[in-house]
């Protein structure tokens, strides 16, 4: 979809939400956050449908289907019964994956883990998470969710664009799409993978635009020298000369436009002028260097390596100040079919402290109130042991559709509250089941868009987020 | 309100008539848009979704009374529709659409136009798509009827034709448009010159016969087809055996196949009456769908998805409907049902597929096809040709050594003394023998076949090899081995192993190739009726190997004998008719001849031959390889094992055993008794010629010989097999898979069967064409059917235009936006199917684009007066000539040629560029030529597509897409500024035109602006160019080093005698021409 209508400020702001004076980056505050957002309003909503609860997401995705029942959801009942079968009358004949189907025995395993309660809410975690445990009260732990899908690709894309079958437009898309750029001279939709982690590839179509215009796709900023894909100049070009070429250029294109008076031009030279000036943001947000110490410190010593899950918690609250409206991380690495307590207690160090110090970073700059903060994998995990099982062995988790849990802080979400039960087998949803797509509506919900009325028209149908589902989950609103 | 009603005359072709407000809305124009958008989801086609029992696309029941008792709709009567008082209505519990369908009131000018309509007597109309196209412009030329029908639209809005572009403008246009690549210098220079009135049209010509024309096509085709060189889904691996029809593709558009041919052979050209290998290899367009590995996966849920893509593809390609809407319900729009969604289902899902391709191997998924050059298909006819010579032999050898031991033995002679020995020493070919009765001190199970062992120290396990050689020599120790889960248990005789069906035993022989003749035998004991479980195999796993390698199952309670290349569509597989008993001892044999066919694989139950059932009886390539070279007992990865079972007495043989032989294996002592028997005269006719077959078979040298002959010419044929690459292909079974209503679309829901069919609204199926494929491409492909031409012709206009006359070219139902020249659409359909005789162009792709570019409406020049602009800012109204920045291949295709970079050479396997380690998924970057391939050509990862490519809006080819976007966005700076691609190509065409001009810069860099832009810059222009190169050269001067940088990226070297600061200078400003409008844009 080209720009074609006549060069106006509604034209030029597009993605980019370029902004015609071009403000500058330098001490970022709050209250530019405010004044840009008061001049705000690229998407194809003119207002929101409802009250703006929050403005921005950070989501944190852990990819693999972390373990609820070691994470967040303890049974006692499961340590009880360690070693023992599966009664048929909690399975219901439920299907399971090929991995584990086969298996002629499917043996109940419990936790190896000490839980314990903490903070006001009595949010009950696993001793892996301290720091998570230390800020419980910032958060809403939703243990009742569930999905359809029982294997990694579809169970991600499902998560992240509400149909298992790639081709619909993810998340942040959506709300791209929707309520438009707050960022002056970042993209709004931004992805940020941890860098080096083994576990369950991840695809671009997780954050693509599908059938909605390709502007609002994700942009993946890489963990290299190059946030942007050739962001960087090529080598013995600098700065200055590259203004010098595009001073060039500008001129070349203003005099075709006095020839050819075509909106294709002009908006051809305000892309231009947008990349120059991208050329200094990009860098500028990826660079920690203006960052406290005891910022840096509370995020861990991971967050001065570029690409590790804390420098990506750092990054993007540091994008959220400057406007991103949805940045998506993704930590893989939580499938773990075997080997379960050494290999989730790696994750809980990679992970439980940059997500902590996020939530109080947020605070600390008054953005939690209004920045929505998701943490959670595509599914859960069995509470049986993957092949063969011998108490206190070395134990793996199936996938598990059936339950898992999720936590969702800041934003408009109700604080030190735990949502939804799951029965004493850690197997079914028996209370206030959240499923993917009421997740999706509340998400929506919190940014001020009614999720049934966010549509867009696609070989003729209209298509939204939810398909034709999800509920608003009320119980868990602040 | 004057804007709209004269819009709607103009698609009418009432224009003639229209007098400024007069016209009455109709039904296709102005109703159904919005009956469509607003009401049918609850009124309309889908039955299940029907409210108050009221249908509003038909005109019948539309307005009929309702329970209620109301009418909706009352022609003629304004007071007594009901439809109007509703959507007027400001109650919530009364307006429509109710207020939880957020779809908001009706604007004030629908609900004019509704009120009108009804007035006028609302009136329906059949919905165009589903109408023949009419020929309404005999007396013209098609180029004339496009410019007719165009001038009277234009001139209701008063407008009329631009002039004709500028020649040079024009021919940068149609040399984008028919090659995809700009025109040379010499060929700007020799149309401009040219003043005949031909000259354009001999432009056409020569472009349309250029084999670039195949390449710049072919390139739309790759994105309907989703066409890709990875599998996609989850784990994305590598695909590498799609481009040949990626080739053929271009060889046809070149040829310029018929349309109705290409069409016909890519949905059915192997069921085409003797279907030459490009027909077959053209029907690769149905498989180019993702495909999924991740282990766990359902397969029949792949399978389904599979299918479903299939039907989709071919929705949107050559139907323009969106058929998916209806997998889970009636289409809510347009007439198709659910159950005539699974009668295209039925046409589709009748090949010989698994739903997930292997992991462990890479074996081509079925059905497929050999890639075969003549030299290959010769040899494998010679290697064929030798195989039933030595199976004639070995026949003849047989019957002789038969004959001649008859008589010998009926003329009294003795016995010879060899064959006594071997019958009094066991069975031959015994590879190893499990009793079970107990567990060595190592924890194995000793084979009979083996020295007994030594009591010392246990060695470990031998490592299981990896190799595909046929015949390892076992080792010296062919023990078993178990983990401690499988117990011993008592047993008829002895102890027998109690198998867990999570833990195998596992054993250090078996890698039989598929020529090999060889035979199993054991007792077993079922735990129960199984649905099922692996007895044994030589296999890495389930469906993430395919299964590789041979099993023997319990398939829902029977025995099932198979070998396997690739599950299901490359094995050959029988099934015992009987059932297997359960909780009871029993002794089954299995053997294999070493034919690779059904009728070579035999099962013994309790020492006789069963009858068995083929279930599949295809095997072209070779069982061993894939991981899992040696029999394992019991169990397999992800797969059911033989869980509480039994096993005792399990031996393996390196032969095929004769009946007599496995009647031994289940009663020892039967050949002592034979030859008893035989030696006393007491020998039944029966048991004389098992003696005298039990001699041919084994003892003599003569036959043992011809057999090694048969098996060595098997191997060489094998070997042959092995070699080419093969492409997925459709082929359908011999019987027909059942199709099924899937309830709400699930895989696992199957509602009533289904035949093959088509839908009710569309032409009927032709009578006397077979339900398959191939009727259903000819059903298609009749000049009357009214969608195949419009949906194509429609998307060629858009290849030119930017734009469809239909704008959702992949939509042409009962939601696309009308056209706003329907009868433009019509007319070139028309004529675009029917044949020469009548007036139109049989199907001929390159005449019907030459007559659509040869049009004074594709001529114009690309921009109008302001107003016009901004009104028409997609240019339906045709009242300029296209404009739209190019594509993306096009945009990289340009700038490689014009740096003269640019390889030329059509085909071959795709090639990776520069910036594919910057892909999401990086896969390393080529060198020398595959840097420079067109852009067609260059390696496509679904998950990862090239990174250049993908900034200018490629799609990522997971599904069928008929229409790109055209995005213009600050990355494209990034690109065309930064990447290697373009700053090396910048470099080498300034290098070229400094060295052609003795370094002076200001002609080199006109001359370059000129191939960049396919004109010559002006006075100012080159004051600009002046300018740019000045400040650049200066900067240069003070950054000597930063030159050098420059001149460095990319693998051409840099040209010699050029200063490095003049040069760097250059080819900034001509880096920064690369990013102009004028080289960008199609103009």
């Amino acid at each position: 979809m080209s720009i074609t209508s006549p060069l106006s400020r509604r034209s030029l702001l597009g993605h980019f939400g370029l902004s015609a004076g071009g403000i500058g980056l330098g001490g970022l505050a709050l209250a530019s956050l405010l004044q840009r957002e008061a001049s705000a309003g690229t998407g194809v909503l003119a207002e929101p449908h409802l009250p703006v609860k929050a403005k921005r997401v950070i989501y944190l995705f852990q990819s693999g289907g972390p373990s609820q029942l070691d994470l967040f959801d303890d049974k006692p009942k499961l340590r009880e019964m360690d070693g023992q079968q599966l009664p048929d009358s909690v399975r219901a004949g439920q299907r399971l994956t090929g991995m584990s189907g086969n298996q002629s025995s499917i043996p109940l395993v419990g936790s190896p883990f000490t839980f314990t309660k903490h903070g006001e809410g009595g949010a009950t975690l696993c001793d892996q998470l301290p720091n998570t445990a230390r800020v419980a009260d910032k958060i809403c732990f939703i243990r009742s969710m569930y999905t359809e899908s029982i294997n990694h690709g579809p169970g991600v894309t499902f998560m992240q664009s509400g149909s298992q079958i790639p081709g619909r437009p993810s998340i942040g898309a959506w709300l791209d799409y929707g309520l438009g750029s707050l960022a002056d001279d970042l993209p709004s939709f931004v992805v940020l993978v941890t860098k080096d982690k083994g576990g369950q590839p991840l695809m671009s179509h997780l954050w693509g635009a599908g059938f909605l215009p390709p502007k609002h796709q994700g942009v993946r900023f890489r963990s290299g020298a190059e946030p942007v894909l050739s962001i960087n100049n090529p080598p013995g070009v600098s700065r200055e000369s590259r203004r010098a070429v595009l001073d060039g250029l500008r001129q070349l294109h203003e005099h075709e436009f006095a020839q050819l008076p075509d909106s294709e031009i002009t908006a051809r030279i305000a892309n231009y002028e947008m990349a120059y000036r991208m050329q200094a943001s990009v860098p500028e947000v990826t660079d920690f260097s203006d960052e406290p110490q005891h910022v840096l410190d509370a995020y861990g010593p991971d967050a001065q390596k570029p690409g590790s899950f804390a420098a990506n918690c750092l990054l993007a609250r540091r994008l959220a100040e400057r406007g991103v409206r949805f940045i998506q991380l993704y930590h893989p690495g939580w499938d773990h079919h075997g080997g379960l307590k050494g290999a989730l207690t790696r994750q809980c160090q990679e992970t439980d402290k940059p997500s902590a110090a996020l939530l109080d970073d947020l605070a600390d700059r008054g953005m939690l109130d209004d920045t929505l903060v998701v943490w959670g994998g595509e599914f859960g995990r069995t509470n049986y042991g993957q092949g063969h099982y011998a108490p206190g062995s070395n134990f793996g988790r199936d996938h598990h559709p059936r339950c898992f849990t999720m936590w969702l802080a800041g934003g408009g979400v109700k604080p030190a509250t735990t949502w939804g039960e799951t029965c004493e087998f850690g197997y079914n949803v028996v209370k206030d089941g959240v499923h993917v797509h009421d997740l999706h509506a509340t998400m929506l919900h919190l940014l001020g868009i009614d999720h049934e009325r966010l549509t867009y028209k696609f070989q003729g149908r209209r298509y939204r987020l939810t398909d034709v589902h999800g509920r608003v989950v009320n119980g868990i609103l602040a | 309100m004057q804007r709209v009603l004269m819009s709607a005359g103009a698609w009418l072709g009432l224009l003639a008539t229209v007098a400024a407000g007069g016209e009455p809305p109709t039904y296709n124009s102005d109703i159904r848009p919005i009956l469509s958008e607003n009401c049918f989801a609850c009124h309309g086609p889908d039955a299940k979704a029907r409210e108050a029992g009221l249908r509003l696309d038909i005109a019948d029941q539309a307005t009929a009374e309702l329970e209620s008792g109301l009418r909706a709709i009352a022609p003629g009567d304004l007071d007594s529709s009901e439809l109007l008082a509703r959507v007027s209505s400001a109650d919530p519990d009364l307006v429509m659409p109710p207020p939880e369908a957020k779809l908001g009131r009706l604007s004030a000018e629908d609900r004019e136009k509704l009120t009108a309509w009804i007035e006028a007597g609302a009136e329906y109309e059949p919905h165009w798509t589903f109408v023949s196209p009419k020929h309404a412009q005999p007396t013209l030329t098609p180029a004339g009827s496009i410019d007719a029908i165009v001038a009277e639209g234009l001139a209701v809005r008063g407008l009329t034709f631009q002039p004709e572009a500028e020649k040079t403008t024009l021919i940068r246009r149609v040399s984008f448009d028919l090659t995809g690549l700009p025109p040379s210098l010499a060929e700007i220079d020799a149309f401009v010159a040219d003043a005949s009135p031909a000259a354009y049209e001999n432009l056409l010509d020569r472009l349309l016969a250029s084999p670039r024309y195949g390449e710049r096509m072919a390139a739309d085709w790759l994105d309907l087809a989703r066409y890709s060189d990875s599998y996609g889904f989850q784990v994305d691996r590598e695909r590498p055996y799609m481009w040949p029809w990626r080739d053929w593709v271009i060889e046809a558009f070149n040829d310029n196949l018929p349309w109705d041919d290409f069409t016909r052979w890519q949905l059915a050209g192997d069921l085409l009456p003797n279907a030459t290998a490009q027909q077959r290899l053209a029907t690769a367009f149905n498989r180019l769908h993702q495909q999924e590995a991740e282990g766990g996966s359902v397969e029949e849920e792949y399978r389904v998805a599979y299918v479903n893509d299939r039907v989709t593809t071919f929705g949107t390609t050559f139907l323009g409907l969106t058929l998916e809407c209806c997998r889970c319900h009636d289409h809510k729009f347009d007439p198709v049902s659910q159950k005539e969604y699974y009668q295209f289902f039925a046409f589709f899902d009748d090949v010989d597929e698994a739903g997930l391709y292997s992991f462990f191997t890479q074996s081509t998924p079925t059905p497929k096809m050999p890639l075969l050059d003549s030299a290959a298909a010769t040899a494998r006819a010679a290697a064929d040709a030798r195989v039933v010579e030595a199976e004639a032999q070995l026949a003849a050898r047989e019957q002789q050594a038969r004959q001649t031991f008859a008589s010998a033995f009926a003329n009294g002679e003795p016995i010879p003394d060899a064959f006594l020995t071997q019958l009094a020493s066991g069975l031959p070919g015994e590879l190893v023998h499990y009793t079970f009765d107990e567990r060595r001190a190592d924890g194995k199970f000793q084979s009979l076949t083996d020295p007994p062992p030594e009591p010392a120290e246990a060695e470990p396990a031998a490592e299981q090899s990896e190799s595909e050689e046929a015949k390892p020599e076992p080792p010296a120790d062919r023990a078993a081995t178990s983990p401690s889960e499988n117990t011993l248990v008592a047993s008829r005789d002895g102890q027998a192993v109690h198998l867990t069906g999570d833990h195998a035993v596992t054993t250090p022989v078996g890698n039989f190739r598929r020529s090999h003749p060889f035979s199993v035998a054991t007792w077993i004991k079922p735990a129960a009726v199984y649905d099922r479980a692996v007895v044994f195999h030589r296999s890495q796993a389930w469906t993430d190997a395919a299964s590789r390698g041979y099993e023997l199952l319990v398939d829902r309670g029977h025995l099932q004998w198979s070998l396997i290349h690739f599950w299901p569509g490359d094995a050959v597989s029988v099934r015992a008719a009987e059932p297997l008993p359960v909780d009871t001892w029993t002794h089954v044999c299995v053997t294999s001849d070493g034919s690779s066919t059904a009728a070579g694989l035999k099962i013994f139950i309790n020492g006789r031959p069963v009858a068995t059932e083929i279930i599949r009886d295809r095997l072209t390539r070779e069982m061993t390889g894939g991981g899992g070279d040696t029999i394992r007992i019991g169990e397999r990865m992800r797969d059911n094992g033989f869980k509480e079972g039994e096993v005792d007495e399990f031996r393996v043989f390196d032969r095929m055993l004769l009946p007599i032989e496995v009647r031994e294996t289940f009663a020892p002592g039967t050949l002592s008794e034979l030859h008893a028997g035989v030696a006393a005269g007491t020998a039944t006719p029966a048991d004389l010629e098992a003696f005298v077959s039990l001699y041919a078979g084994t003892a003599d040298a003569a036959v043992a010989e011809a057999r090694a002959a048969v098996e060595a010419a098997r191997l060489a044929r094998d070997d042959l097999a092995e070699k080419p690459a093969e492409v997925m292909v459709m082929r359908d079974m011999d019987r027909p898979k059942v199709a099924y209503v899937l309830e709400r679309g699930d895989y696992d829901k199957r509602g009533a069967a289904v035949s093959p069919g088509t839908p009710a609204v569309l032409p009927p199926f032709p009578e006397g064409q077979p339900r398959n494929r191939l009727g259903l491409a000819r059903w298609l492909t009749d000049p009357e059917h009214p969608l195949l031409a419009r949906v194509t012709v429609n998307r060629i206009w858009q290849s030119l235009f930017g734009i469809g006359l239909v704008p959702s070219s992949e939509d042409l139902g009962s939601q696309a936006k009308p056209a706003e020249y329907p009868q433009l659409l019509d007319e070139l359909a028309w004529r675009f199917s029917h044949p020469a005789a009548d007036g139109g162009l049989d199907w001929n792709l390159k005449e019907l684009i030459k007559q659509i570019m040869l049009s004074k409406t594709y001529r114009q020049r690309s921009i109008a007066d302001a107003r016009t602009m901004a009104d028409d800012p997609q240019n339906m109204w045709l009242a300029r000539g296209p404009r739209h920045r190019l594509p993306a291949e096009m945009i990289r295709d340009n700038a490689l040629a014009a740096a003269g970079l640019l390889v030329e050479r059509i085909g071959g396997p795709p090639v990776k560029t520069y910036d594919l380690p910057d892909s999401f998924k990086p896969t390393a970057a080529g060198s020398g030529e595959d840097l420079f391939r067109r852009s067609l050509y260059t390696f496509w990862r679904r998950t990862g597509p090239g990174p250049v490519l993908e900034a200018f809006d490629v799609p990522n080819r997971v599904v069928c897409v008929a229409k790109r976007d055209t995005t213009n966005t600050p990355l494209h700076a990034f690109v065309l500024l930064n990447a290697t691609q373009f700053v090396e190509a910048s470099r080498v065409l300034a290098q070229e035109k400094l060295l052609q001009h003795e370094a002076a810069p200001q002609p080199a860099l006109e001359e370059s602006f000129h191939v960049l832009t396919s004109r010559l810059p002006d006075e100012e222009e080159q004051a600009i160019l002046a300018s740019m190169y000045a400040a650049q050269r200066a900067w240069y001067q003070q950054h000597p080093e930063a030159a050098d940088e420059l001149l460095g990226v990319g693998e051409t070297p840099r040209a010699e005698g050029l200063a490095a600061i003049d040069l760097a200078a250059a080819t900034s400003v001509i880096n920064a021409l690369m990013n102009y409008d004028g080289c960008v844009v199609k103009r």
